[in-house]
């Protein structure tokens, strides 16, 4: 490998040579920023369960979802591109009294559910948030 | 022949630079909240997430105030089965936990492990949402002063009734453990996220970790965001924690000085290296005035904090920007 890279160092190019080497460089990047582009959709949420990730929702098709959670069904609506719970069993019900969520900073936790729903998407630009 | 070599090399070169860690991840329901723990690695470290998983259910039973576990002398069994007076031999990790807090509070006396007492009276109203309990009734509870607690070589003794409460290190402190089980395994790249709390390792691409701090008046808000490596981020007074009685809010975090809620400001944010100091000292500067929580962290080179005031004002420490 290092023997190889020192011979391209040595090569003699012409003109057409280098506009060869610019042309595929060209063509790579621009690949690169397109694959990039179209991997990331619109905007989704993910369900996890414990660990799991158990259900993927496309926010931009209103609809109604339900999942098994530690104390039994929980259900989920989509509305206009958000999402929240509708339904759970536990004690306090804070996982349904948070209502819609539609950012990435955003996350459902039902604790005694062990569920959790995050949004993930374009403006997915953060590592974290501390609340 | 030598134009095809080049263009290989090229197209070798390339392909190289796009090589990605992969991402491992792991849910951990404990103490109350859950932590999101990602790992970047090129080797599998699924097994490490194993042990950190272990690692925090075991601090989540030793520092659990409201169950007791068979066999174990946690925090429930010290508070309500030990006997004044009587002394008993901890686990060593507990006994170190409540010796860390215990020197870290001799200097900065507000922060204060032994609150027990207080918190559960607190806790009795906002649970019921009935109110906000009398002067008299706060100052007539049972001990909550530190001094009371004495730890001997690895045993403790108490001298009253008074209720010890890590809530205010717990978490902070085991994450701190959990990213240095991490590195020293050789997983130097990671995120710890625990609600108020967030813990980073080395960055994983060319840009350091993007962590927001979320707005604790209007939480669809991110009020800053903040760029940092090997460091821990931990948020005091977030929205999250709030008990509101006829429009007031009252905070989670309370003055042992006055028996009430600190009501300084909205939210105080710190960024450090020790995830476990950084968890005391938002609690200590929570519970003092911005302006000498301002002087305070000016004169300490290796705290940074950011500040959210109660007219929504946005105070910064003078070495903040370096995360900006």
């Amino acid at each position: 490998m290092v023997k190889y890279i020192h011979q391209v160092g040595l090569v003699i190019m012409n003109k057409n040579d280098i506009k060869l080497i610019v042309v595929i460089f060209v063509i790579v990047t621009l690949s690169i920023i397109f694959i990039n582009i179209f991997k990331k959709t619109g905007s989704f949420a993910k369900v996890y369960y414990e660990d799991d990730l158990i259900l993927k929702i496309d926010l931009s098709k209103d609809g109604n979802y339900k999942v098994n959670g530690y104390n039994g069904e929980v259900l989920i609506e989509v509305k206009d591109n958000k999402i929240r719970v509708d339904r759970e069993n536990s004690p306090r019900h804070l996982c349904s009294k948070q209502g819609f969520i539609d950012s990435t900073t955003q996350t459902i936790v039902c604790l005694p559910n062990k569920i959790i729903i995050k949004i993930e998407g374009k403006d997915q630009e953060l590592d974290g948030v501390v609340k | 022949m030598k134009k095809l070599i080049i263009i290989f090399f090229v197209l070798i070169i390339l392909c190289g630079c796009s090589k990605d860690n992969d991402i491992y991840e792991k849910n951990i329901y404990v103490m109350d909240t859950v932590i999101n723990i990602k790992v970047y690695s090129e080797k599998d470290a699924s097994d490490i997430l194993e042990k950190i998983e272990e690692l925090y259910n075991e601090y989540n039973i030793l520092t659990d105030r409201y169950n007791s576990y068979d066999d174990t002398k946690n925090i429930y069994y010290i508070n309500n089965i030990l006997n004044v007076g009587e002394e008993v031999k901890l686990d060593y990790k507990l006994y170190d936990l409540i010796n860390f807090s215990l020197e870290f509070s001799k200097k900065y006396d507000k922060v204060n492990i032994a609150m027990g007492n207080l918190i559960d009276v607190w806790k009795k109203y906002r649970d019921s949402a009935s109110g906000i309990p009398s002067y008299e009734e706060l100052n007539g509870i049972s001990s909550i002063s530190e001094s009371d607690i004495i730890l001997n070589d690895g045993n403790i003794i108490k001298l009253s009734d008074v209720k010890l409460d890590l809530g205010c290190i717990a978490k902070g402190y085991v994450t701190q453990l959990a990213g240095e089980l991490l590195e020293s395994n050789g997983f130097d790249k990671y995120i710890i996220s625990a609600g108020g709390n967030i813990k980073v390792g080395k960055k994983y691409s060319s840009n350091p970790y993007k962590i927001g701090i979320q707005d604790p008046v209007d939480k669809n808000n991110i009020y800053k965001i903040v760029n940092v490596s090997n460091r821990s981020v931990v948020t005091s007074g977030g929205y999250e924690r709030f008990y509101t009685w006829e429009g007031v809010d009252y905070s989670h975090i309370i003055d042992p000085d006055t028996l009430y809620p600190s009501n300084y400001m909205k939210s105080v944010t710190v960024i450090m290296e020790d995830s476990a100091y950084a968890d005391f000292f938002s609690t200590y500067l929570f519970m003092i005035p911005i302006s000498d929580g301002i002087n305070f962290v000016n004169s300490n080179s290796n705290i940074e904090a950011i500040w959210y005031g109660l007219d929504g004002k946005i105070y910064t420490s003078s070495g903040f920007s370096n995360y900006e």
